[in-house]
């Protein structure tokens, strides 16, 4: 059964991320609000950043298999997240959920990263502009095979769709690396 | 073909995961031993790390769309899937309508739209706290709607025990009752005195203001709250909108 949850989300789209949001939304709000005096909608800013880091650690291949159930591992990580505010703001404050989903990559994946190179990075992803940013969010976020996408995004080929991820790769560094020059952005850096 | 370019073909190669062990193994060895290389390594980290990000951002937009969504209508059993795909578009629709279609209206009306009694969560028997009768009966009351009742029992229980959550209760039994001026006091006092809830109860005094015709002083809190990061904000943008 457990097994069966995380292939559906690992193969799966939006519409299984709103599956799943809706499996266990009462029953966790419900708990959330009683356990750390939270409002209803603090309880659903933190159910959202739940179902989101649960189904990230899915797609990017951190949970393979579960030992407890879904619902034992989807109250650990909000029980993390309520937890992990009240420590930092030393008191029970709404939750900047976008902001908190910025320090969890950043925490997660580069250590020592600056902010300022991620929002450069932001930036640079910005203008890199459509269909690139669709075509690399696919790939490293939703973990779509080239295949997938070449049917998704009507490429001739996986190979067309690979090609042009490698591109728009390319394309994203020469942005970023102009970004970086630019005189109001110029600080001590290891990325060059 | 330069060094760097083969570089970056190998960096693809390695985070598109499209290396064996050894490989990968030697690639982190390399990270380690050659600082130009490692630039390149953190710079290519960096970018998916904000590709991520954006996906996160996305999935969160649609994550918010669909309790709107579920907030205005019950979701049927049948045709989920449907709903699941139509509900960020029929929220965005939605929501245009709704910008489409708002005027300046009366603060009193604005009152009764916004203002919903905070829900008890505050009940010290689910905490594992001592409880009095007097406890129990005031949060039994106030759950079940005796907001009058549970006003008096709820200002007589602050008074023995001033805790931020029953001020919050206290302040929304006031306001349930018509007793606004009181209530607006209670959520000052919740403000001024305490750093739990406090914004929170800024949100339900701007509601005070607006009940008791005072715009300019509601206008004032929804506009901070307006231009904060917490999940009040948009929900008191919207109605500042519609209070000007």
């Amino acid at each position: 059964m457990q097994s069966e949850i995380i292939e559906k989300i690992r193969s799966g789209g939006q519409a299984e991320l709103a599956w799943i949001y809706e499996e266990y939304r009462q029953e966790f709000l419900h708990w959330i609000g009683k356990e750390y005096r939270c409002s209803s909608d603090d309880s659903k800013d933190i159910y959202q950043l739940t179902i989101l880091i649960f189904h990230d650690n899915i797609k990017q291949g951190k949970l393979e298999h579960l030992v407890s159930s879904v619902k034992t591992y989807l109250f650990g990580i909000g029980k993390n997240i309520a937890l992990e505010n009240m420590r930092k703001e030393k008191r029970y404050t709404p939750i900047n959920q976008e902001k908190w989903l910025k320090e969890y990559l950043i925490d997660d994946t580069s250590q020592g990263t600056d902010e300022s190179f991620f929002d450069m990075a932001k930036t640079a992803l910005e203008k890199l502009g459509q269909p690139c940013q669709k075509l690399v969010e696919m790939f490293y976020y939703e973990k779509k095979t080239i295949t997938e996408i070449a049917t998704a995004m009507q490429y001739k080929n996986p190979e067309t769709a690979k090609n042009q991820k490698c591109k728009c790769m390319a394309r994203l560094r020469k942005i970023f690396d102009t970004e970086m020059t630019k005189p109001q952005n110029v600080v001590p850096h290891g990325y060059h | 073909m330069d060094t760097t370019e083969n570089d970056i073909l190998l960096l693809e190669k390695f985070f598109d995961e499209e290396m064996n062990a050894t490989e990968r193994e030697q690639l982190m060895q390399r990270v380690k031993d050659d600082e130009p290389f490692k630039a390149l390594f953190e710079r290519e980290k960096l970018l998916i790390t904000a590709i991520r990000h954006e996906g996160l951002k996305n999935n969160l937009g649609y994550l918010q769309s669909l309790e709107a969504a579920m907030a205005r209508e019950p979701i049927a059993t049948t045709s989920r899937r449907w709903y699941y795909l139509a509900a960020a578009a029929i929220t965005g629709a939605l929501v245009a309508v709704a910008v489409l279609l708002s005027r300046p209206s009366d603060p009193e009306q604005l009152f009764q739209s916004y203002f919903t009694p905070y829900p008890n969560v505050f009940d010290p028997t689910v905490r594992g706290e001592q409880t009095t009768p007097l406890h129990s009966e005031a949060f039994q009351d106030y759950e079940q709607g005796h907001y009058s009742k549970a006003a008096d029992e709820l200002g007589a229980l602050y008074k023995e025990h001033p805790d931020p959550g029953v001020l919050m209760l206290l302040g929304n039994a006031n306001l349930m009752v018509g007793r606004v001026e009181e209530a607006k006091q209670n959520f000052i006092t919740l403000n001024d005195k305490f750093d739990s809830l406090d914004l929170q109860a800024k949100w339900y005094l701007s509601l005070c203001y607006l009940k008791t015709g005072d715009v300019e002083q509601a206008k004032k809190i929804l506009k901070e709250l307006g231009e904060s990061d917490i999940s009040y904000a948009s929900k008191a943008r919207e109605l500042l909108e519609k209070v000007k």
